[in-house]
């Protein structure tokens, strides 16, 4: 791999979150990435890392396969970047488990033998939060700023599986995590607490129980709503899917109606970096984005 | 040599805001805001208690074996719930960047007064779970005479969900709760997965039955309550394990284990999950509506709707993966028959 | 009327016990009233284990060595009868135990793990990691569940009722509702724990350790055994009394002043920080005493040389602690101790099965005085205690209630009781709950605990006089009925007065030093004179009043307690 140049590498894990309609957002990570100076590289032999729902059948196939995964990144030699909360989740759970149980760990790797794979344990793990505010930094990013997004009232929403549990924290507290809206204030916008920020979407209820799963969604958004926020960001595709491709069905659910524009975070920061609505593919979006950017 | 010893100890002066109610007194719930002489060492606990000693004896808490291990303390601190007497408060202060913290009680439970809550709905949904041994007489004599035996190794399944002290936290962090208060809650399922696998019980079955009629599929994964057990029980991890005992039991037929076979299923198959298809393969027909919602918002866009992923280059090494694993767990289970 | 045949006053172990057995043949109504919820009894503190001659790890072990250790520890002052019945019950009742689910550790062949203890002979103790009190108390809890044993959480017990010859029932408060109740029982078990908050901040033991169930006893007549005698343990953490086990100064911790001295070197120049406990509990104490202590009386265990490899692998859960609770990383610096109250060996008369000498009611565990402990107990011997004599009293209860029919209550049952919250909450008053408690617990730490001496206890006794009289003067603040904290601290504050009596009057007459009981003025155990038992009952006055029972010895003679 090539790292001699002033770029930032990193394996690029995927997830399962960009099938169908999501697909633009490989392009659009790219080229939001490209304005600071990250080159991704997908991993070929990545697989899905079972969202934690695989363990509800196999514990060891989860780890495993996971354990897989990690090791592809470690063979690139570059650290495993993943832009989905739940993958980041699942993998870094995995990573904990294999450190603190050696006997666990050997055996994964008699499993990995299987396919000549050697998991060594070195992987660094990161996300996009992490990724922009800790290894590009808020200097670089800011310095790339062209379209300062002032005036914009947003509410910012980590989601959960950035933040729980602590122990998979590499870089900033759960309790009280500042990432997302440090990245926020750079882009030039206005963060504005509300009290269902750190709530659930509901996301992984969608196919067990949709009724929980909406009436969690409306929740969410009833709350930023009612700060009279202009629109919500995540940097998790997988909430960023839900308040925004759910939304409706929410609301209709949770007796609201309004309608609040939700953006992934990598759109915000393309069109705060001079990317336009068009480029960012805004008009994908479920919920129209017909705020001022 | 010896040397004289001086203790490292910070101090700062806090304001400490407290969520009160008392029933009764027409007053809806407010805040009261106390000023407290933080130090190195001090617990939530004992600033609540320095200022039900000095500031205003009616602050109502509760407390017992102030060392984390009886349940009682539990509150949030910044909207965290946490044991009072086993958290230190000047972290908290210097996570948040502020001299100021705010405690109310835990969240999903009806206020008794000020920091009070009334947990009696804990315990009932606990009880409905048989939380208790059923004896398995293959395993345990019949008279005092003997112990049963039990391995090392079956201790361990389930020895750290012992640890559990039953003092809410989970509960109050549960986001299912919070939508629905049928729902178990994460410390009940976690008890009853505690039993069913011991192997001189003989209930797991009825457990089964039990955890589903509260809400087993309900759990949304979301992780807190990992995040604030003072015990490390992780309740998450044991739903997720009862769910696959009951898959293991025969329960096929729920909109949970059809989607946990998917998952596991399609990984094999394809290397990913095969999201188009997902709403028949878990609510059946039902789910077409779904799939074709989805269709139209992608042919909307130019694209081609398609019913299958495609297969990832991975997929082949993670099926060799997979059939390993199975044979390892083919083995293991003969070993635990014999 | 709230009724039922087998009422027991307390949830711990012994409670939990007595009430399962009771509860058994489910034919029987048995309720159990407890001032906090059950699982959170202080039971549920004790880390080490509990000791049965299971021999499954020392094959040789058997219960009359057991037997033999426990009169040894109590310097002779347990009744051997008691202590013989004890030791041999153990194996059965850990078996009972463990048929419940109870989730012991185990040996390589699957049987119940055993540990090695202070002052056994043998590998004794059985145990669960850390955690034995905690997992017992939880089996017993969910057993009481599955069997249809009804709790009264959060009911604080304000008055034993009985006509002279038998048990009536009791007077209760509902701390939510503020309500105040007259139970009827057949059979009432009190098993409320022991008094360690007499000593307030300097004690292992969890706030509701107030002696309720003795005080109840004894201002309803009943006798109370031995109550001089408090174990304390040289090793609590400075702000909150927490325990740091021996495990820390057995992996070459040291105690030093705060003048950074290892100041074992002057008591125990061999065996250093791992002298006997009322040994090194009395050094610190005089360091403190000489003004070698820290700001707040503290010493300190430091464990810093051993470095941070060492102590995340040998001593990780102490660590913790200290970090929790004390603020403190002993990687970083030296931990900050003080000796702290950790068992009330005294309590409430009974014989063997509990009983008092009013038919009906019974008292178990550390709330009761058999006596199997005598002037010191044995490590692992308490948890053996509360299985054993809960399990006992809740048997005999059971037959009791079996054979027996309710007696009439009198109509004016509950006045006592609204007089005594009547005199707490109406009106105003300058006493605070917090300044008599604390000026007791000082009180009580300086002139009735590790040390003591006829002049000091003397004190004691007048000081308790003056702190009753003051808080007969209080008036709380918290006019609320509902869920009254402050209301509760006043009655626990109540009960341990008129317990701290019965302490520093017994300890003042004891003129001799025997286990956990240190005249500085009688520093010799004397058996001639004092090998007999302290029962105190309660003058018109409400000062104590003492009188002597012979020690019972069928096998073992008085010797030099040395180890």
């Amino acid at each position: 791999m090539n790292n001699n140049d002033d770029k930032l590498h990193y394996a690029f894990y995927s997830g399962c979150c960009f099938q169908g309609a999501d697909a633009r957002f490989f392009e659009i990570l790219e080229q939001v990435f490209d304005k600071v100076d990250v080159k991704l590289h997908l991993m070929p032999e990545a697989v899905c890392c079972g969202a934690g729902v695989i363990e509800e059948r196999s514990e060891l196939t989860s780890l495993a396969i996971n354990a897989r995964n990690m090791a592809g990144a470690e063979k690139m030699g570059l650290p495993f970047y993943t832009p989905c909360s739940t993958c980041y989740n699942v993998i870094s759970n995995c990573q904990k488990r294999l450190q603190e149980d050696p006997k666990l760990f050997e055996q994964v790797n008699e499993i990995l033998a299987e396919d000549g794979i050697e998991y060594k344990g070195d992987c660094k793990l990161t996300h996009t939060l992490w990724m922009l505010a800790q290894d590009v930094g808020l200097t670089k990013l800011r310095e790339r700023i062209t379209n300062p997004l002032n005036g914009l009232r947003v509410g910012s929403y980590y989601g959960c599986h950035t933040r729980n549990p602590s122990d998979i924290q590499n870089y900033e507290s759960s309790d009280n995590p500042t990432s997302l809206e440090d990245i926020l204030e750079v882009l030039g916008v206005e963060v504005v607490d509300y009290d269902t920020r750190d709530d659930c979407c509901g996301y992984h209820l969608t196919w067990p129980n949709k009724d929980l799963s909406l009436k969690m969604t409306g929740s969410v958004l009833g709350g930023a709503q009612k700060q009279n926020v202009d629109l919500m960001v995540t940097s998790c595709p997988l909430c960023f899917k839900n308040l925004d491709g759910a939304q409706t069905k929410a609301l209709a659910a949770t007796k609201q109606d309004f309608q609040l524009p939700v953006l992934f975070l990598p759109e915000l920061v393309g069109l705060a970096c001079g990317m336009s609505p068009q480029d960012m593919k805004l008009d994908w979006h479920a919920v129209p984005v017909h705020v001022r950017l | 040599m010896t040397e004289k010893i001086t203790p490292i100890r910070e101090k700062m002066l806090a304001n400490i805001r407290i969520q009160r109610f008392t029933p009764g007194d027409d007053r809806s719930s407010y805040f009261d805001n106390f000023k407290v002489q933080v130090e190195t060492g001090m617990t939530v606990l004992e600033v609540l208690r320095h200022i039900k000693n000095t500031q205003d004896s009616t602050l109502t808490f509760r407390a017992f074996c102030r060392s984390a291990i009886c349940g009682s303390c539990t509150v949030r601190v910044n909207a965290n719930s946490v044991l009072a007497c086993s958290t230190q408060l000047l972290p908290i202060i210097k996570d948040f960047g502020k001299a100021s913290v705010t405690i109310t009680p835990m969240a999903n439970l009806p206020v008794i007064r000020d920091l009070v809550v009334d947990i009696d709905p804990v315990i009932e949904k606990l009880a409905k779970m048989h939380p208790y041994l059923m004896e398995n007489r293959e395993r345990i004599p019949e008279t005092l005479e003997q112990e049963s035996l039990m391995s090392k190794k079956e201790l361990k399944q389930f020895d750290s969900l012992t640890d559990c002290i039953l003092c809410g936290a989970c509960f109050s962090a549960c986001s299912t709760v919070k939508v629905d208060e049928t729902y178990a809650g994460p410390l009940t399922i976690a008890k009853a997965y505690r039993f069913s696998i011991d192997p001189r019980d003989s209930f797991r079955g009825m457990r089964i039955q039990a955890s589903m009629d509260q809400g087993l599929w309900s759990c949304v994964q979301c992780r807190k309550c990992l995040k604030v057990c003072p015990k490390d029980i992780r309740p998450a991890d044991s739903i997720r394990q009862m769910r696959r005992i009951a898959i293991d039991d025969g329960i096929h037929d729920t909109a949970g284990s059809r989607r946990a076979k998917a998952y596991t299923d399609d990984v094999e198959k394809f290397g990913q999950v095969n999201k188009p298809m997902l709403p028949v393969v878990v609510n059946g027909t039902k789910g077409w509506t779904a799939i074709e919602a989805g269709e139209a918002a992608l042919e909307k866009h130019g694209l081609a709707p398609t019913r299958q992923v495609c297969t990832l280059p991975g997929q082949e090494g993670a099926a060799k993966i997979y059939a390993k694993v199975r044979e390892i767990e083919k083995k293991e289970k003969a070993r635990e028959q014999q | 009327m709230l009724t039922y045949d087998v009422l027991i006053v307390g949830s711990g172990g012994a409670g939990l016990y007595a009430a399962l057995k009771s509860r058994m043949e489910e034919d029987l109504h048995v309720a159990v009233l407890t001032k906090v919820y059950p699982t959170r009894s202080h039971t549920g503190a004790a880390q080490g284990g509990v000791n049965a001659a299971l021999a499954n790890k020392d094959r040789t072990d058997t219960w009359e060595d057991h037997w033999f250790d426990t009169v040894k520890g109590s310097d002779y002052l347990a009744d051997q009868d008691a202590a013989e019945l004890m030791c041999r019950e153990a194996p059965q009742v850990i078996r009972e135990m463990e048929h419940w689910g109870c989730p012991f550790d185990r040996t390589k062949e699957g049987k119940i793990a055993q540990r090695p203890f202070g002052g056994a002979s043998k590998i004794r103790a059985c145990y669960a990691a850390d955690k034995i009190g905690h997992v017992m108390l939880h089996t017993l809890y969910e057993q009481g569940l599955r069997h249809g044993v009804n709790y009264f959480n959060e009911w604080q017990t304000l008055s034993l009722l009985h006509d002279g010859q038998r048990c009536l029932g009791v007077n209760a408060l509902d701390i939510r509702s503020g309500k105040l109740h007259t139970i009827q029982a057949k059979a009432v078990i009190l098993a409320t724990g022991g008094y360690g908050r007499i000593f307030w901040t300097r004690t292992s033991n969890a706030y509701g350790n107030t002696g309720d169930g003795a005080a109840l006893a004894y201002r309803a007549g009943l006798a109370l055994k031995d109550m001089e005698f408090v174990q304390f343990h040289p090793t609590g953490l400075r702000r909150t009394g927490i325990l740091m086990t021996e495990g820390a100064r057995g992996e070459g911790g040291y105690l030093l002043n705060a003048l950074g001295e290892r100041f074992m070197s002057n008591y125990a120049p061999e065996k250093m920080e791992l002298g006997p406990r009322d040994l090194v509990s009395r050094a610190i104490e005089t360091e403190v005493r000489e003004g070698r202590g820290g700001s707040d009386g503290e010493v300190f265990l430091d464990i810093t040389h051993l470095g941070k490899e060492r102590i995340a692998k040998r001593l990780p859960q102490i660590r913790q602690l200290c970090i929790d609770f004390e603020g403190v990383d002993p990687v970083l610096e030296p931990i900050p101790i003080k000796p702290t109250a950790h068992y009330s060996m005294g309590g409430i008369h009974t014989d063997f099965n509990g009983l008092t000498p009013i038919e009906g009611i019974y008292a178990a565990g550390e709330a009761g005085c058999v006596s199997v402990h005598g002037a010191n107990r044995l490590g692992g011997n308490s948890l053996l205690d509360i299985l054993v004599f809960g399990r006992r009293a809740g048997v005999h209860a059971l037959e009791y209630a079996r054979h027996t029919e309710f007696k009439p209550m009198p109509k004016e049952a509950l006045a006592p009781a609204e007089t005594c919250i009547k005199a707490l909450t109406d009106g105003d008053s300058k006493e605070t709950i917090a300044d008599i408690r604390k000026d007791m617990g000082d009180l009580m730490a300086e002139k009735a605990g590790i040390y003591r001496d006829a002049a000091g206890l003397t004190q004691a006794v007048a000081g308790l006089v003056e702190l009753k009289a003051r808080y007969k003067r209080l008036k709380i603040k918290d006019k609320s009925n509902i869920f009254n904290t402050e209301l509760g601290a006043a009655l626990e504050l109540g009960n341990m007065l008129d317990l701290a009596q019965v302490i520093a009057q017994g300890a003042l007459e004891r003129a001799e030093s025997r286990g956990a009981h240190y005249r500085e003025d009688f520093t010799k155990r004397d058996d001639k004179e004092w090998l007999k038992h302290t029962l105190a009952t309660r003058n018109s006055d409400e000062t104590p009043k003492l009188h002597f029972e012979p020690v019972t010895i069928t096998r073992f003679q008085p010797e030099a307690r040395t180890y």
